[in-house]
């Protein structure tokens, strides 16, 4: 059935379609639709969940946790300060290795009040060890909450969805809403491995030695280099029975590409536009699509950018005092190739500015014109 | 004599509390009084510890060791994640320290009582951040040292009144217990358990490498600080029936209890006669509402 | 590795995980086994032991009850274990019951908080059960069929035929009288002591096999030579002999010695009184005699003494119940002559006393005020002023010493095979001394007839059990006691018959207790020392350290930290806290 209906929600109707058991949720622009549609989808028994109206996304956090570790399938969504505020209880989750999926609508951290689109939220909670897809289109917002359970269920990692925004929470878009017995076959009742259960004497998450502590997250990275491939075949599944398939990236028009814009989000789509134009005018322009940031793809992007000349790298996002966090981390992924790309690094559209198609050419055309970046950060439409 | 207290038996030795702590007996009661059917939800503090490290436990249920700031929030979705997954009569009780209820994790509490969620938060207070080293918090009392509080400049604020502030939420269940009162303390949590939506259970819990005493003295001083009416034991139900469930037999001058421990070492004749000042207006006020609650005051209850 | 099981998991035991490598751990930090593993006990330095103590009641009671173990199965309502406890160490509980001066109630912790425990009235309604109870033999008889001769059959000697015929020997007891019993029989009277439980209490003995020889007197029909075939003796003979006024008028009819006038009133023999009866004396035969007097229908009667109140040796209750009864007591006072008209009593002549400095036995010593003499009209006047034992049967050999048979704490006299005990060789003057003598005797002739070292005892004043339990000697005081635990609670007063109305005949005094009234006051005990199962040391052990089962409990030591809140909390301080050795210079 298709629908058009923002990318808030597209996650709300994921959510339902999750058969997802318990919520908790705390309001913040510009997320704020997710939960209202999820309240209104428990009240009127469209979901069978328990929604927890509690009063900080901190307590968001750890109800999730703790529904989550009594064995239930728990969600949750939130967006920049929330998530900051969740800081803390982003590591218990993750260090519990429960399968919570939340949807973090990117926004601005102040001061200065923005609520504005930027990656800064999401990616400042990179080494959480959570596992974070970036959507491009409320379709995409979709589809990914349902695999997000089935790749977090099975690696037992929580998984962080992201979108943009406005230029997707807030936009109407028409989105294919799949058929329920079908995504129930997909996603099967979540069956926990451990877990809180009444008449089992077990205590979790105690006081770890150092004797034990490095075992313990040395077992967490391996579950985190396993969701690579398990995000790849849980997306090639999807797209067996829905007829959308997701990798943990995606190459668009890379073949022969001299020049590769790397990028995530909704800028992606308004690149699409611009390397349609460009290789309309026969320039060997690519884009390559980052889904997935943590785990970080090494394989899937050095496979993809070997033997690229130049690439750009478009970060809507800063970590202050080194740069562009997918421009920081893409070099280090790059190191040590034969023959790396060139990197330019350009940060651009904060706080929500428009990035338009005419922002993306002057980065093509940036790239072009120098063999390598003048500045390690090349900071666009900014007046200075 | 003997006690009506179960046989049951939820806790095993080997746990590493301090010798003479108040916290594992709270928590072995108020399991006695739950039984099998209840999962325990550990907010950081002393409990984080004395439950035992990983990979073992001295718990004989189900236990969850949570954020220092969480104990209503996790309990929240326990309770939400077991209802989900078909435990429907299970006992959710969080165990947290007074700085786990008092301070950080207020806020969080405050939420989850008003929206009632059903489950015991069951405080055990001594009185200070005790797993960091004996740091202040809005429970430590007035004049007491703390290493934060040292004895040139002891805390000058009043403890603050957590049971009324959980009253004023007009939970169904609000009460005080300690550890010398095992009885009282099992009837309460049982009584509790009965109760759907939030319970919440101030539980004085002496520390003696906080408190500066003698560990033998644990029992003594929950008793001293009941008998001399600083810490009564009473309950109130829906937040305005109140009750007073152990009357003092005969009050005992607070001196007793404050000279047997080192943090109140340095209190000069005139704190003592205030802080018994204290004691004597905040025991009227008690009696006097358990009294208009339709409560029979008897002789030694003035 | 995975938690999720339909069977729930259980530990109990002490188990150590190790993991070889990241695979066998779980994927997160959870729990596989139990604190168990974790053996706390090495962090103490202090111990805790359960060690009982003597609670002051056992510690003063002459006949060596153990009476906080029997206490504590009253309150539990094990009445035949405790009359049994109590028939290991004394025969007479009844009798004890009855006319015991209690010391073990003066000492009693309970005194302090709302009267001592009313040990005589638990003992008397235990005894009072018809729970008919002879405990068995203890031992077969030794193969040397080792027989014993007992001379006398007071509570000394019966005590003691009683405890040697439980360990298997044979025990003639020889006895002067018509009929066994000593002063139990011929000095106390009925209304305090009913011959049915006198009569019952000496069957009991008998059903043992210890047989009662009655009228043959030791030196009279009962030669020295006739004990040959005995391999031990134990003499009990008793004090009989009354003292006399030693002033003018005293001889002659009118005057009687308490203890013959007793005698002859409890034998059932004719005693002739006038309806004004003075009575000479402060102790117990005086009361007896006056209260007896009364009982025969005198119509006044008075008890002079020499001293006040304070000193007076009878037992208070029994003034207190003279008084009551209209016998008239003038202290300070003593006679002079005793005045006749025609040989008949009209009269005596009396003086008052005033207490100077003390004397020997420590009391203030009476003296005369001079000019203070004044005549009493009386028709009778009964002598009770104390009694001492007439020795001229015993043997050759038998050291005595002011008039009394020279002893150690074992009974043992001077001579081989000789033991000797109650008022005849200690002059303690009470049943429940004398009691505890004969079981001394028999405990040590035990001993002696196999040829074994006499036992060590503690000195004739302290208690020796027959079957002693661990029990450290230090005695428990009332600031041991955590009162905490109790509360004040009045002491059960025992009924008693209308004075008016008792005095009528010789039916007894005492009602004793009902079976409630009973469980209320054996509840009150605090069983000092004396660890009674009330779960106080279980209850509070932080560490979950002390394992109980079926009423006893242990110190798990493995998991011990000895912090020590069992000791200080046990109420009746059965528990002691120790160094661990390894912390001592
Ligand atoms: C009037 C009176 C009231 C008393 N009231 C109490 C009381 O209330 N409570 C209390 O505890 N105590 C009381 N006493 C004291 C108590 O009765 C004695 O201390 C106790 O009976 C002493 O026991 P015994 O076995 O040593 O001697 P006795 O009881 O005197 O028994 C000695 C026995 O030996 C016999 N005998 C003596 N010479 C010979 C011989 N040569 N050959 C064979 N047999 C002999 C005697 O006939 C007697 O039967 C009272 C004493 C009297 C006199
Ligand atoms: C967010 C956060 N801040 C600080 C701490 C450090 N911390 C752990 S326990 C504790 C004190 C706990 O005090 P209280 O709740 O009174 O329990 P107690 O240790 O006294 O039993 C503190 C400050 C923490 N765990 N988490
Ligand atoms: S520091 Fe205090 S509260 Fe903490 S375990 Fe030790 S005694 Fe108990
Ligand atoms: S309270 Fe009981 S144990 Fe203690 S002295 Fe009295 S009778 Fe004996
Ligand atoms: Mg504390």
């Amino acid at each position: 059935m298709e629908k058009v209906i923002m990318g808030n929600h597209a996650v709300s109707y994921g959510v339902q379609l999750a058969r997802v058991q318990v919520i908790a949720a705390y309001p913040i622009t510009p997320q704020t639709q997710v939960v209202e549609m999820l309240s209104e989808f428990c009240a009127d028994g469209l979901l069978d969940a328990k929604f927890i109206k509690v009063e900080s996304e901190h307590s968001v956090m750890a109800a999730v946790v703790g529904a989550s570790i009594a064995g239930a399938r728990a969600f949750t969504a939130t967006s920049s300060h929330g998530l900051a505020l969740m800081h803390e209880v982003l590591h218990w989750a993750s260090g519990g290795r429960l399968p919570i999926v939340m949807a973090n609508v990117n926004r601005a951290l102040g001061p200065g009040w923005n609520v504005w689109t930027e990656q800064t939220d999401s990616l400042a909670q990179r080494d959480t060890g959570w596992i974070q897809l970036y959507c491009e289109t409320n379709q995409e917002v979709l589809d990914m909450v349902i695999q997000a359970y089935k790749i977090a269920e099975t690696v037992l990692l929580p998984v962080m969805l992201v979108l943009d925004a406005f230029v997707l929470s807030h936009t109407e878009e028409p989105v294919d809403i799949p058929d329920q017995a079908a995504v129930d076959r997909f996603l099967p009742p979540y069956q926990p491995k451990f877990r809180l259960q009444p008449g089992n004497p077990c205590s979790f998450y105690g006081l770890v030695a150092p004797e034990h502590w490095m075992e313990l997250r040395y077992k967490m990275q391996r579950a985190m280099e396993q969701a690579v491939e398990v995000t790849q075949q849980v997306g090639a599944e999807f797209g067996q029975v829905f007829g959308r398939p997701y990798d943990v990236v995606e190459k668009y028009r890379m073949e022969d590409a001299e020049i590769v814009l790397v990028t995530s989000g909704s800028i992606v789509g308004t690149s699409r536009e611009v390397v349609d134009e460009l290789r309309a005018q026969g320039q060997r322009v690519g884009l390559l699509k980052m889904r997935m940031f943590r785990p970080f793809p090494f394989v899937a992007v050095r496979e993809a950018l070997a033997g690229v000349k130049k690439v750009a790298v478009i970060d809507r996002n800063i970590s202050y005092g080194h740069g562009g966090i997918f421009a920081s981390e893409l070099k280090a992924a790059l190191y040590g190739m034969p023959n790396p790309p060139t990197v330019f690094p350009f940060i651009i559209g904060l706080g929500g500015r428009d990035v338009t198609p005419q922002s993306i050419h002057k980065i093509v055309q940036y790239t072009q014109q120098y063999d390598k970046p003048a500045e390690e950060i090349i900071w666009m439409e900014v007046k200075r | 004599m003997s006690y009506d207290v179960p046989e049951q038996e939820l806790m095993t030795p080997g746990h590493v509390a301090c010798p003479g702590c108040g916290a594992p007996m709270a928590v072995r009661y108020a399991l006695k009084a739950l039984g099998e059917n209840t999962v325990v939800i550990i907010v950081a503090s002393c409990w984080s510890i004395i439950a035992g490290p990983f990979p073992y436990t001295a718990v004989q249920v189900p236990l969850l060791h949570t954020l220092f700031a969480t104990g209503g929030s996790v309990a929240s979705g326990v309770k939400a994640g077991l209802e989900a997954c078909g435990y429907k009569d299970t006992t959710v009780l969080t165990v947290a320290g007074d700085g786990g209820t008092f301070d950080i994790g207020i806020q969080a509490l405050s939420a989850a009582v008003e929206r009632n969620e059903d489950f015991i938060y069951m405080c055990y207070d001594n009185e200070a951040y005790m797993n960091t080293g004996i740091q202040r918090s809005s429970a430590t009392p007035w004049g007491a040292w703390t290493t934060t509080t040292p004895v040139k400049h002891p805390k000058e604020q009043p403890k603050k009144d957590m049971v009324a502030i959980m009253a004023a939420h007009r939970i169904p269940y609000t009460a005080t217990a300690t550890v010398a009162y095992p009885e009282d303390l099992i009837r309460k949590v049982k009584k509790a358990k009965d109760i759907r939506g939030s319970k919440f259970l101030h539980v004085l819990s002496p520390c003696p490498s906080g408190w500066k005493s003698e560990p033998a003295q644990s029992v003594l001083l929950s008793r001293l600080a009941v008998q001399s009416c600083l810490f009564p034991l009473y309950e109130v139900e829906h937040g305005d029936k109140y009750t007073i469930t152990v009357w003092p037999r005969e009050k005992v001058p607070v001196e007793r209890y404050l000279r047997l421990q080192g943090r109140f070492a340095h209190l000069k004749p005139e704190d003592i006669r205030y802080i018994q000042e204290n004691v004597d207006r905040e025991w009227e006020r008690l009696v006097a509402k358990a009294k208009a609650s339709g409560q029979e005051i008897p002789s030694t209850g003035g | 590795m995975s938690n999720d099981s339909s069977t729930p998991k259980r530990f109990d035991e002490a188990k150590v995980i190790v993991f070889q490598s990241e695979a066998d751990m779980p994927e997160v930090a959870m729990s596989l086994a139990t604190t168990l593993y974790n053996k706390t006990g090495s962090w103490r330095y202090l111990r805790p032991v359960y060690r009982n103590k003597t609670p002051p009641c056992n510690h003063a009671c002459p006949a060596g009850e153990d009476i906080v173990q029997y206490v504590g199965m009253v309150n539990k309502g094990d009445y035949e274990g405790a009359l049994r406890r109590i028939l290991e160490e004394n025969p007479f509980p009844g009798v004890c019951g009855r006319v015991c001066p209690h010391p073990c109630e003066y000492e009693c912790n309970r005194s302090q908080l709302g009267g001592a425990i009313a040990i005589h009235a638990l003992e008397r309604f235990l005894s009072d059960l018809s729970l008919e109870r002879v405990l068995p033999v203890l031992k077969p008889v030794a193969p040397s069929a080792a027989k014993v001769a007992v001379i006398g059959s007071g509570p000394a000697g019966l005590s003691c035929a009683y405890q040697l015929a439980r360990r298997g020997y044979s025990v003639t007891v020889f006895e002067a009288l018509t009929s066994p019993g000593g002063m139990m029989r011929v000095g106390i009277p009925p209304y305090r002591l009913p011959r049915e439980v006198l009569d019952r209490e000496i069957a009991r003995i008998e059903t043992l096999g210890v047989e009662i020889q009655t009228s043959m007197r030791l030196g009279d029909n009962l030669s020295w030579d006739h004990l040959k075939p005995y391999q031990a003796v134990f003499l009990a003979i008793g004090q009989h002999r009354s003292h006399t006024l030693g002033i003018s008028g005293e001889e002659g009819p009118g005057v009687l010695a308490g203890l013959d006038f007793l005698r002859r009133v409890n034998l059932g023999q004719k005693v002739e009184i006038g309806p004004r009866v003075a009575v000479i004396g402060g102790g117990n035969t005086a009361m007896d005699a006056a209260r007896s007097a009364l009982r025969l229908g005198a119509a006044q009667v008075a008890v002079l003494y020499r001293r006040s109140r304070q000193e007076m040796p009878a037992i208070p209750e029994e003034v207190d119940e003279a008084e009551q009864e209209g016998v008239r007591i003038e202290y300070l006072t003593a006679p002079v002559e005793v005045l006749r008209t025609d040989g008949k009593v009209t009269g005596l002549r009396c003086v008052r006393m005033r207490l100077g400095a003390p004397d020997a036995s420590g009391r203030r010593r009476p003296e005369p005020i001079p000019g203070s003499e004044h005549t009493l009209e009386v028709d009778s006047v009964i002598a009770a002023l104390g009694q001492d034992a007439d020795l001229s049967c015993l043997p050759e050999g038998v050291q005595v010493e002011d008039n009394r048979i020279v002893i150690q704490e074992t009974g043992a006299t001077l001579t081989q095979g000789v033991f000797a005990g109650g008022d005849a060789a200690t002059g303690f003057g009470t049943v429940a001394h004398a009691i505890g003598s004969g079981k001394r005797a028999a405990l040590a002739i035990d001993c002696y007839l196999r040829g074994e070292a006499l036992p060590s005892f503690p000195p004739l004043t302290e208690h020796v059990h027959a079957a002693p339990r661990e029990m450290d000697p230090t005695v428990v005081r009332f600031e041991d006691i955590n009162l905490a635990y109790f509360t004040e609670e009045p002491r059960t007063p025992q009924p008693q018959r209308a004075a008016a109305e008792r005095v009528r005949d010789f039916a007894e005094v005492n009602l004793g207790l009902a079976e409630s009234a009973a469980q209320r006051e054996a509840a009150r005990c605090f069983s000092c020392g004396t660890c009674n199962a009330c779960d106080t040391c279980w209850l509070y052990c932080p560490d979950v350290a002390i394992n109980r089962h079926d009423h006893t409990y242990e110190v798990n030591y493995d998991y011990c930290k000895g912090c020590g809140v069992c000791a200080e909390e046990c109420p009746r301080e059965a528990i002691s806290i120790e160094e661990e050795l390894k912390w001592k210079k």
